[in-house]
């Protein structure tokens, strides 16, 4: 379904992704998690030709039979909102506050070649399919007038409207309440073609994918079916991150993973964790390969 | 610790707080936002107490009362045996020194046109007090160089100005710190490091903590007793492992299953 090879993606000289490839299966959902700065947006933003000016991705990523990265934006224009979609974590800037909602929900059916009359029946109806309620009346109110989590239903039904092959969720929860954000992880795992979920959160990804990619620095760290990678982690840093997401009793340290993120292009070359890597040797100068069936690492001095 | 610790330090009676909405027609006033319906609590010297609630619980909107940033429509609160409700800024200057707060996020309580060493002194400033070599020793206290005074808080990651943040919330010595969501703006990795020296420094310094935050399992972490905030009124309190283990209320209840955990997977 999507396969991504070699995608690099570079802001100047900076490489800010390197080298990520992954596939995606009809029907799987995929997590990608990583912290800020490990370049797990712009993988996502490569995929729907939305990088900023000035950033560039190379290497392929195959929809289908299409190509979707290095395409001239009059070509992405058609795929994007039909084939692949995305929702994106602040549903508050991504609606427009003038427009109803309804009309929203038309609007990116319209634009694909879809009847008005068509396009506005169907907006109520995926309203409905989204589990929001009264659906024909909350098609014509305006974003303001809806909650948080109400507003993220719309952005998924508008992602939804041209049954897209693939969904990119970028934090789509993130800005929601825990109560809310259950009902929506649930309502995205049942609903989504295939997924590519993008989030910060471990036990957020652990409820809703089946498949995990860990990015830090640019690159994929490591990758595998979920629950390996969560309860046999290899690489050092998957290792550091679920040690550091679990909340010991009071009064006892948290254990923690020295120093901080680095900031763009200030990883170090080799392995791109060995400056906070309590295992690192001399050997981490060297890049580590992805490597391993199923369950892959990159890493020189694995957990076992 | 102090000699009288477990002894009421702030105690909060009956507290009402209600917005008017902006007015829509001129006939009729703004519509009454309820904001928080007579909530009452009591923290103790010495106590790490946490508040717990989504967004519109009110939790907010209590924070701001227990500082004295906003007034209560009605009810009291008591601070080290003072009444601090109703009266003028000028007159709480006590609770300037003995209450600080830490932000949630330290892109934006720090003034990106400070040096480090004038946010962390500012605070000894406004309350007329000398700075003397207390800068140097507040960063070190939180964890940083001396040389990260001569720096701005763009140069520093998130974790790191939330260690600055903590510096200057410590500056005039207070009794009490309060945290709003501390950490749910930095990655995880970073979290930790942070918990960490809040305990530390609570523990050192004899701190009583209030610490709010949407998340229970962070709560349990830190505090011995919480409080849940759900439509303006507590709805349950007392030790926080008998909540966390069981919990009364229904709300409490659907929170904590809601949060999603990985230790089913595990």
């Amino acid at each position: 379904m999507l396969s991504v090879e070699g995608l690099t993606v570079r802001a100047d000289a900076v490489e800010l992704v390197r080298e990520v490839s992954f596939d995606i299966a009809p029907g799987e959902r995929v997590g990608l998690i990583g912290e800020s700065g490990s370049g797990k947006s712009l993988t996502a933003l490569s995929l729907m030709g939305l990088l900023p000016e000035g950033v560039r991705a190379s290497g392929t990523a195959r929809l289908g039979e299409r190509e979707l990265v290095g395409v001239p934006e009059g070509r992405l224009k058609d795929l994007r909102g039909r084939e692949v979609s995305m929702v994106f974590q602040e549903p508050m800037t991504a609606l427009n506050p003038l427009m109803r909602v309804g009309a929203q929900v038309a609007e990116v059916m319209t634009l694909h070649g879809r009847s008005r009359a068509e396009a506005r029946a169907r907006a109520v109806e995926l309203l409905g399919r989204v589990r929001l309620p009264r659906p024909e009346q909350l098609a014509r109110s305006y974003p303001h007038q809806l909650s948080g989590g109400q507003r993220q239903r719309v952005m998924l039904a508008i992602a939804l409207a041209n049954e897209p092959g693939l969904l990119i969720c970028d934090e789509p929860t993130t800005a929601l309440d825990v109560t809310v954000q259950k009902q929506m992880l649930e309502l995205i795992a049942e609903v989504a073609p295939a997924l590519l979920f993008i989030t910060h959160d471990l036990a957020v990804v652990a409820a809703v994918c089946e498949r995990v990619l860990v990015m830090y620095g640019g690159r994929v760290v490591e990758s595998g079916p979920i629950r390996e990678v969560f309860a046999r982690p290899r690489h050092r840093y998957t290792e550091g991150l679920l040690a550091a997401s679990k909340l010991t009793p009071r009064g006892t340290r948290l254990p923690t993973i020295k120093g901080s993120v680095p900031a763009a292009g200030r990883f170090p070359d080799g392995c791109v964790f060995r400056n906070r890597c309590p295992y690192a040797s001399e050997k981490c100068q060297t890049e580590p390969a992805l490597t391993g069936d199923g369950h892959a690492y990159a890493c020189w001095h694995p957990a076992d | 610790m102090p000699t009288h610790a477990g002894t009421p330090l702030i105690e909060a009676r009956d507290l009402t707080r209600v917005y008017r909405r902006p007015r829509t027609s001129l006939a009729r006033q703004g519509e009454a936002v309820h904001a928080l319906r007579e909530v009452s609590l009591t923290v103790r010297r010495g106590e790490r107490f946490g508040i717990v609630g989504e967004s519109g619980s009110g939790k907010s909107t209590l924070l701001r009362l227990l500082c004295a940033l906003d007034q209560p429509t009605s009810g009291s609160i008591r601070f080290d045996g003072q009444e601090i409700t109703g009266r003028p800024e000028r007159a709480l200057k006590f609770l300037r020194h003995s209450l600080q707060i830490v932000f949630q996020d330290p892109m934006s309580s720090l003034d990106p046109r400070m040096r480090v060493r004038d946010l962390v002194a500012e605070p000894l400033v406004a309350l007329g007090e000398p700075i003397g070599g207390r800068v140097t020793e507040l960063l070190e206290e939180v964890g940083l160089p001396a040389s990260a005074a001569d720096r701005y808080p763009h140069q520093f990651s998130g974790g790191q100005r939330q260690r600055i943040a903590i510096a200057r919330a410590l500056a005039p010595r207070p009794k009490v710190l309060v945290a709003d969501e501390p950490v749910s703006a930095l990655d995880v990795s970073v979290r930790g490091q942070i918990l960490n020296l809040l305990a530390d420094l609570v523990d050192e310094l004899g701190l009583t903590l209030v610490f709010v935050s949407h998340d229970l399992s962070v709560v349990r972490h830190v505090c011995e007793t919480v409080a849940v905030m759900n439509n303006g009124s507590i709805v349950e309190t007392g030790p926080v492992d008998e909540v966390w283990a069981a919990p009364e209320h229904p709300y409490t209840r659907t929170l904590l299953q809601a949060v999603p955990t990985l230790e089913g997977l595990l």
